[in-house]
């Protein structure tokens, strides 16, 4: 299995083409990838257990924490279990104003995407050029929720803020600058000859490993598996909306772009329909603080794919169990399989084109002193103690006397 | 009648203690109990009979006296059937379903981790979600755990 | 003597180089930039780069070959600098000349991607490695197509000495033209010798960080950084004086003049395709080396061939 010819190479924790940590290991002969493995988990901060020792309205914060890009998803996903749960009838406008937000964080972690995949091929004027107009949702973003990331618009019931008229025609005015560049990385996706070259017939999942391996969202759908919460299991106002699940055959990750920048298009007309038909009236209930027992399952499609929530209660003000699935986790099964048989340079490309969020998939547990480990914390004044007699000890340099010197500034 | 009480009327003919054990929750949202010991039946029909080919992820959680496991099935994404089975609490063990899908892989290593459920049948391979290091039987999702200084305060 | 010394350090040989390369540099950086909607460095930000890579620690790999790991990147700037001399700039006669000095100039640009190799290869880092073995991988591709098409140039020049080859155009006006295809092909090859997108795959920083130069840090990073300047530089002023060899018998300032206005014209190209384009797998790009541009080298030999029965009887 492993000969002389064979080259392990890490990828990660630490890599440049890795926003978080995780790491691959691949096995290359000559450029070729002849294993691979994967390993995650090294975002895990406990935040399913914290959840249980928290209450309702607290854990709702803390869940919009297990990941910046779709804290919208995850926060929407848990308000909707406890809901369920406490049989709370949310009004029409919170649900269309939930499903406003979800679209518009879909774009911009679409549009997010879609530079990282244009830098995972070293094509940085992509990069450039999507995040600047991912400013355009940003803004719009911060000015219907106060917060760029981490909106803070969902409670417990409903939503915390309205939208005015003002604001409504703010976004459209976004929505119609968006669309039109969309249009353009369509077309700069569809006939750049480097981009075609480097996407097309790389990490291909056929239909069926998609289906076998659980893969969601965008990449199951570029696969050509129609699986879309929106459409098959409507929450928020999704039921009431007019669009596409797109899909296409290619299987690889020129399909997945295809299939992102399509949807981008589907949810500009998604929000525009939004806040043409969006109803008057309250945009919150009075939840209880005790919520009564029982359990619920919440779906939602993140921009990666379905996000599973499991809450069960227990009638008392804190939940008896959280459980969360990131989309990540349903997808990272299907890398090493698009992996197979591929180039070093692809692998990139391959791992974002899932677009992976590890923190998303890695949640759990509060690392700080563990039922038996000892972990201490270094002081920053023993660290700098240290590095001094690290440098007098490895490279003969005294640090000793310029340091009496200085010593006023640093507080010793 | 719906298809979700259609899912149930089917499951019921076919294992009769079924009756009164599927709950439709909403619409949906189908959950049941089933014994441990008839749950690769009911898992086997469901997942190959009836065709739900997307297991969206397995919950595992402390009751107290026992360990409650849940598989979360969907079919063409659109309902869910969440069979749950109850293991005992001094000698929690399960039978892997990676051969049904092998993306419970990860599922059933965080059983594993964070609650001490071994499971069967499943490959050696890296844990996940706990760091390396992390001692092999303390599982934090259980209810007795408690972070070490809550341990010193007591 | 002291004219010589003056020459060959002060102008227009190693400072001259220098402070071009690091506008060079500025001129890359800039206009990418501006390509991609950013601001882009301020004119200083190359120098400031530099003095400030000076100043840092040289971190030294336990494993690797302390002697080569050092040698590198000085050897790669001097091969580069020394190329410079042969080069007719702003007058047809260069600093120094003699008879197949086109051959040295090309061999001699060919040293830093072998250092480039020989420095990774010594980091015995896995990121430095790969991006060792790519280099020369890619070395191979384009110095063919490369080398055809500057030495087409030279087989119409009927010379093998690059001043004698600016002085047969400056005599005959018009026929660089005839040399347009071998041209884009030598432009393209240079940004695989530079390391540039599209082929910048020795130093994917996605795939394999930083390539050979993972391992590198201050000094020696700085000198591997002026190298690649000072290649860019030389590759261009090379392109010039073969390729555009119009106006060289003009006064010296309007002469020079020109001169920088071709190498910014020419930088300018590369750092144009280096931002509209994206990076190209190893395989995708020797595949276009040797399919697309080897036979249309070629094919400019053939060209220059006919013409120079032709015309040049």
């Amino acid at each position: 299995m492993h000969n002389s010819q064979d080259v392990q190479v890490p990828f990660g924790p630490q890599h440049p083409a890795l926003k978080e940590p995780e790491s691959f290991l691949v096995t290359l002969r000559g450029e070729k990838i002849t294993a691979s493995s994967v390993k995650i988990g090294y975002n895990h901060r406990g935040i399913e257990k914290a959840c249980e020792e928290r209450t309702y309205i607290q854990d709702l914060y803390l869940i919009e924490r297990i990941c910046g890009i779709c804290s919208h998803s995850h926060a929407t996903a848990f308000s909707q279990a406890v809901e369920e749960i406490a049989g709370l009838e949310v009004p029409k406008r919170a649900l269309y104003i939930r499903s406003l937000i979800g679209e518009l964080e879909r774009v911009h972690s679409h549009l997010l995407w879609l530079g990282v995949a244009g830098h995972e091929i070293g094509f940085d004027t992509l990069l450039m050029y999507t995040w600047r107009d991912r400013e355009v949702v940003m803004d719009i973003l911060s000015l219907l929720t106060g917060n760029r990331v981490n909106y803070g618009m969902n409670t417990i019931g409903g939503v915390r803020r309205d939208i005015t008229p003002a604001q409504a025609k703010e976004v459209l005015k976004a929505v119609d600058t968006l669309e039109e560049r969309t249009k353009y990385y369509i077309k700069i996706a569809t006939q750049e000859t480097t981009i075609i070259d480097r996407l097309s017939g790389v990490g291909v999942l056929s239909k069926k490993d998609a289906i076998s391996l659980g893969a969601v969202g965008p990449t199951a759908r570029a696969s050509g598996v129609a699986r879309d919460v929106r459409k098959d299991d409507p929450y928020a106002a999704y039921g009431e909306l007019d669009f596409k699940v797109i899909t296409t055959n290619t299987c690889d990750v020129y399909g997945r772009t295809v299939v992102r920048v399509l949807e981008l298009m589907e949810s500009y007309k998604m929000i525009r329909q939004i806040l043409k038909d969006i109803p008057e009236g309250a945009i919150t209930v009075r939840a209880p603080r005790k919520i009564p027992a029982g359990e619920a399952a919440s779906r939602y499609e993140a921009p990666r794919g379905e996000d599973f929530h499991y809450v069960r209660s227990n009638g008392t003000e804190k939940p008896d169990r959280v459980k969360v699935r990131a989309p990540t986790l349903a997808n990272v099964q299907a890398v090493s399989k698009m992996l197979e048989d591929r180039y070093l340079a692809d692998m990139p490309i391959v791992i974002a084109a899932i677009d992976p969020c590890f923190s998303c998939t890695d949640r759990s547990i509060v690392i700080k002193n563990s039922g038996t480990r000892n972990s201490k914390t270094v002081p920053w004044e023993v660290l700098h103690v240290q590095s001094i007699e690290w440098y007098k000890e490895h490279k003969g340099i005294d640090f000793s006397a310029l340091n009496k010197k200085y010593a006023k500034h640093f507080k010793i | 009648m719906s298809f979700e009480e259609s899912i149930k009327q089917e499951l019921e003919n076919k294992f009769p203690f079924f009756k009164d054990a599927a709950v439709i929750k909403r619409p949906r949202r189908i959950f049941a109990d089933v014994p441990q010991e008839r749950f690769f039946d009911v898992f086997n029909y469901l997942v190959r009979d009836m065709q739900f080919a997307h297991l969206c992820t397995i919950t595992g959680m402390d009751e107290g006296d026992t360990f409650g496991v849940i598989y979360h099935l969907s079919r063409d994404g659109v309902v869910v059937f969440s069979l749950r089975i109850h293991i005992s609490h001094d000698n929690p063990k399960i039978k892997s379903v990676t051969g049904y899908f092998l993306e419970a892989d990860a599922y059933e290593r965080e059983l594993e981790d964070l609650l001490g459920i071994k499971v069967e049948g499943l490959a050696s391979g890296q844990r996940y979600p706990l760091p390396d290091n992390w001692p092999k039987d303390d599982h934090p999702l259980r209810k007795d755990w408690k972070l070490k200084s809550e341990v010193d305060n007591a | 003597m002291i004219q010589a010394l003056f020459n060959i350090i002060i102008f227009p040989g190693l400072l001259f180089l220098f402070v071009l390369a690091l506008a060079a540099e500025f001129v890359d950086r800039k206009l990418s930039a501006r390509l991609q909607n950013r601001m882009g460095p301020p004119w200083f930000q190359p120098l400031a780069d530099f003095i400030k890579l000076l100043g840092k620690e040289n971190i030294l790999p336990c494993d690797a070959d302390v002697h080569i790991f050092k040698f590198m990147p000085v050897l790669a700037l001097t091969a580069s600098a020394t190329s410079f001399l042969y080069i007719p700039l702003w007058q047809s006669k260069a600093l120094n000349s003699f008879n197949g000095d086109v051959i040295v100039v090309l061999y001699l640009l060919t040293i830093p991607t072998l250092t480039y190799f020989l420095g990774g290869w010594y980091s015995r880092s896995v990121y430095s490695m790969i991006g060792a073995v790519r280099s020369l991988t890619q070395l191979f591709a384009y110095e063919v197509p490369l080398f055809m098409s500057i030495l087409a140039s030279a087989l119409l020049a009927n010379s093998w000495n690059l001043s004698e080859i600016a002085l047969f155009y400056s005599q005959h006006p018009g026929y660089w033209l005839f040399n347009f295809i071998g041209f884009s092909i030598a432009l393209i090859s240079l940004l695989g010798k530079l390391e540039k997108t599209p082929f910048d795959i020795p130093e994917a920083e996605t795939e394999i960080v930083a390539g050979s130069f993972t391992e590198y840090s201050g000094k020696l990073l700085a000198f591997f950084r002026l190298s690649i300047d000072v290649e860019m530089v030389v590759g261009s002023s090379l392109l010039a004086a073969v390729f555009f060899p119009f106006g060289l018998g003009l006064t010296p300032v309007l002469g020079f003049i020109l001169y920088l206005v071709k190498v910014t014209f020419i930088v300018c190209l590369i750092s144009f395709l280096r931002t509209v384009l994206a990076r190209l797998r190893l395989d995708q790009m020797i595949t276009l080396c040797w399919k697309y541009f080897a036979p249309l080298a070629f094919l400019q030999v053939i060209i220059n061939l006919i013409l120079k029965g032709v015309f040049l009887k």
